[in-house]
């Protein structure tokens, strides 16, 4: 099994042992390379989502929970969303599709099949939570398909738009 | 009959339905009950298993999946506190608040109205109106109109004279909107239509009225605002000043009182120009009068809010007023009970709003489970939350989760308590703002006390990036998580359980749609 961090291009994989409920970290690669790895020791409280991270800066407590299929950590004031992918397995972001964001509705399309845009250019907007999001290039290229017109309802997810070079 | 307290008043009651969801119905019907008064809650299909239904003695359901149909559906909420025997509604913020026509509607149902008279709603509400009240009663404005756009005409010529009159850079803002929905900054005049549709498409979906009124915008201004408090028998006094000026595009960040922008003699100045614009209204109960700070000193009157705010609990931090309390005292016309000359600052307070949005997705709201809600506590530490642990996210209604408030003898210590509540505030299942508004409270601008209301627009969003830990750290306690099983705990959830209404089998810990890690 491998792990990605969500926002992070980079996918690890861990070599770890465990004994009496206490995890201790051997090794941590990043893309198949071993990296140098701190040392590392993480035991549960209790039955609670917490855990004790000890590290060579000391102990502190995490807290870790499986929720909706992705593990979210809270450590230090920052939270983590961590994805447990297949070796070797694809991302499950999709190249160069642009999805929507949240569930809402379609309210402007500006681009056509075919057009060429630039980065930051706006392509759709769309409503949701009674605000209104534009949907924006992530980078210049060929508009390969427009997949909803105005007024479409979209879940959350859907591909809006799909960016060639 | 009628609680101790309210005794010897002219029009007693004894119970409220709070006509509102959320955090905000959470923290007035806790004051209800507390006030020795029986609490009602209206909700929605969405909301049956929410907090504020849950804490309330009796609840109403309100039918209809859209907002027009439930909490903002003035026939169907008069009928709920007929239906259980309300003698009193409390509105909240947002919603049926700021309605006149609701207030009204209210009264002639014989039902106590807790605010202020349908014509103080009304005035106040129009922009136009307030402007020439507030002008009239020698409290200085800014620059603007107001222009009356029938639907479906042209009306981009008018728009555009008026808005050359006004100056740019100008502000448009759809007359009936607030909460930042419906307003738009607009710097050049080859963007005033774009802007423009914007402004009037987010104003009809969230209020139902596409009027539109432009203002010059103030730039390198702070946002000051004055709670007022107001009885029935003419008495009005303000309870001081709260900074508002970290603001996303007009929407508040985080609050704090006192301000570091106002003296004693402005304080002084700013308070009486506010009772001044309440008593112009004959206004009653707790109001707010928004004011501009320009970096010169002069002040201008923005907007009267003729309701309770969001951000009330740090101005009850400083002067130890319970606001709703005082709305309730106030409803059953009794006396204020507290003189200016009694109102004192003691200490600094911060309020920093939790919303469901991913600051590094541009703000967008975000959705799911709250498998994890610890929130902080300890000294001088507050939470108004309208969720609880296990409840779902949803896009169904405004994304803030709840208020984190802070109360400390002076502001460095103040944000020093912040921040530290912020970091031990674990919320996860919901991408959340706490990282974005630890590293805003943090930054030397906030902390020296000089932001204005441009602050955050300005600022590029990398300058409140967090300082993340080793990413080999992160998988290695999620890798250590998963083979120390914490994935086959009862605590794991998934928003497949959630929706399933079907059964119960083998999980106790569960009521209907909600589970209870």
């Amino acid at each position: 099994m491998d792990w990605e961090i969500a926002d992070l291009d980079d996918k690890f994989s861990v070599d770890l042992t465990e004994r009496e409920g206490k995890v201790t970290i051997s090794s941590v690669s990043v893309n198949g390379i071993a990296d140098e790895c701190p040392e590392i020791r993480i035991s549960q409280v209790g039955k609670n989502p917490t855990i004790i991270l000890e590290t060579e800066n000391g102990s502190r407590p995490a807290h870790v929970m499986k929720i909706d299929g992705k593990w979210w950590i809270h450590l230090e004031g920052e939270v983590y969303v961590v994805n447990e992918v297949e070796k070797g397995g694809k991302s499950s972001e999709s190249a160069g599709g642009l999805s929507a964001p949240m569930p809402g509705t379609i309210l402007e399309v500006m681009v056509k099949e075919g057009q060429r845009v630039r980065e930051g250019q706006p392509l759709m907007t769309m409503e949701a939570m009674k605000m209104e999001h534009r949907i924006i290039s992530p980078k210049s290229g060929e508009v390969i398909s427009v997949n909803f017109n105005k007024g479409d309802r979209v879940d959350m997810g859907s591909t809006l738009v799909e960016l060639g070079d | 009959m009628f609680p101790e307290w309210m005794e010897g008043a002219p029009t007693p009651f004894s119970s409220v339905l709070v006509a509102n969801r959320g955090e905000i119905a959470v923290r007035v019907i806790m004051a209800v009950k507390e006030a020795g008064l029986r609490a009602i809650a209206v909700y929605s299909d969405s909301d049956s298993n929410a907090l504020h239904v849950e804490m309330a003695d009796d609840a109403v359901h309100l039918t209809g999946n859209s907002l027009t149909e439930n909490y903002l559906n003035s026939e169907a909420i008069i009928l709920a506190a007929k239906s259980s025997g309300a003698q009193a509604i409390h509105p909240g913020y947002g919603f049926l608040s700021e309605r006149a026509d609701f207030a009204r509607d209210v009264a002639n149902a014989g039902i106590i109205w807790i605010g202020p008279s349908p014509e103080a709603i009304e005035t106040m509400g129009d922009k136009i109106s307030a402007r020439s009240r507030m002008i009239e009663s020698g409290v200085p404005v800014i620059p603007g109109d107001e222009i009356a756009i029938p639907e479906g005409s042209d009306h981009m010529g008018a728009l555009a004279s008026v808005a050359a009159r006004v100056g740019y850079p100008l502000l448009l803002k759809a007359s009936a909107g607030g909460g930042g929905k419906g307003m738009r900054v607009v710097h050049e005049p080859k963007m005033l239509r774009t802007e423009y549709e914007a402004a009037a498409r987010e104003a009809s979906a969230a209020f139902g009225d596409g009027t539109v009124y432009v203002e010059r915008l103030l730039t390198g201004a702070r946002h000051i605002e004055i709670q007022v408090l107001a009885d029935k028998h003419g008495n009005c006094i303000h309870l001081n000043e709260r900074d508002c000026s970290l603001q996303r595009r007009h929407q508040k960040v985080i609050e704090e009182a006192p301000s570091t922008a106002v003296s004693n003699d402005l304080r002084k100045s700013m308070g009486e120009s506010a009772v001044m614009a309440a008593m112009a209204v004959d206004y009653i109960g707790a109001g707010t009068v928004e004011l501009l700070l320009s970096p010169n000193g002069q002040y201008y009157f923005l907007e009267m809010n003729t309701r309770l705010q969001v951000e009330h609990p740090v101005t009850e931090m400083i002067t130890g007023v319970d606001l709703v309390q005082k709305q309730l005292e106030i409803a059953s016309g009794m006396t204020l009970g507290i003189s200016q000359d009694s109102v004192g600052i003691n200490g600094h307070s911060i309020e920093a709003r939790i919303y469901a949005e991913d600051a590094k997705r541009g703000f967008l709201p975000s959705i799911g489970t709250l498998g994890v809600w610890i929130p902080p506590s300890g000294p001088g530490i507050r939470l108004d939350s309208g969720v609880r642990q296990g409840d779902q996210v949803t896009v169904d209604f405004d994304p803030m989760l709840a208020k984190l408030i802070v109360h400390a003898p002076d502001r460095k210590s103040a944000i020093r308590r912040m921040d530290n509540a912020l970091s031990s505030f674990v919320a996860l299942g919901v991408t959340t703002n706490i990282g974005f508004l630890r590293n805003a409270l943090l930054h030397p601008s906030f902390t020296s006390g000089s932001i204005t209301t441009d602050f955050l627009d300005s600022t590029p969003i990398n300058e409140f990036d967090p300082k993340y830990t080793d990413p080999k750290i992160i998988v290695s306690i999620a890798a250590s998580a998963k083979r120390l099983g914490l994935d086959k705990l009862a605590n794991t959830l998934s928003s497949s359980d959630m929706d399933d209404h079907s059964g119960h089998s083998g999980d106790p810990f569960r009521t209907l749609s909600r589970r209870f890690p």
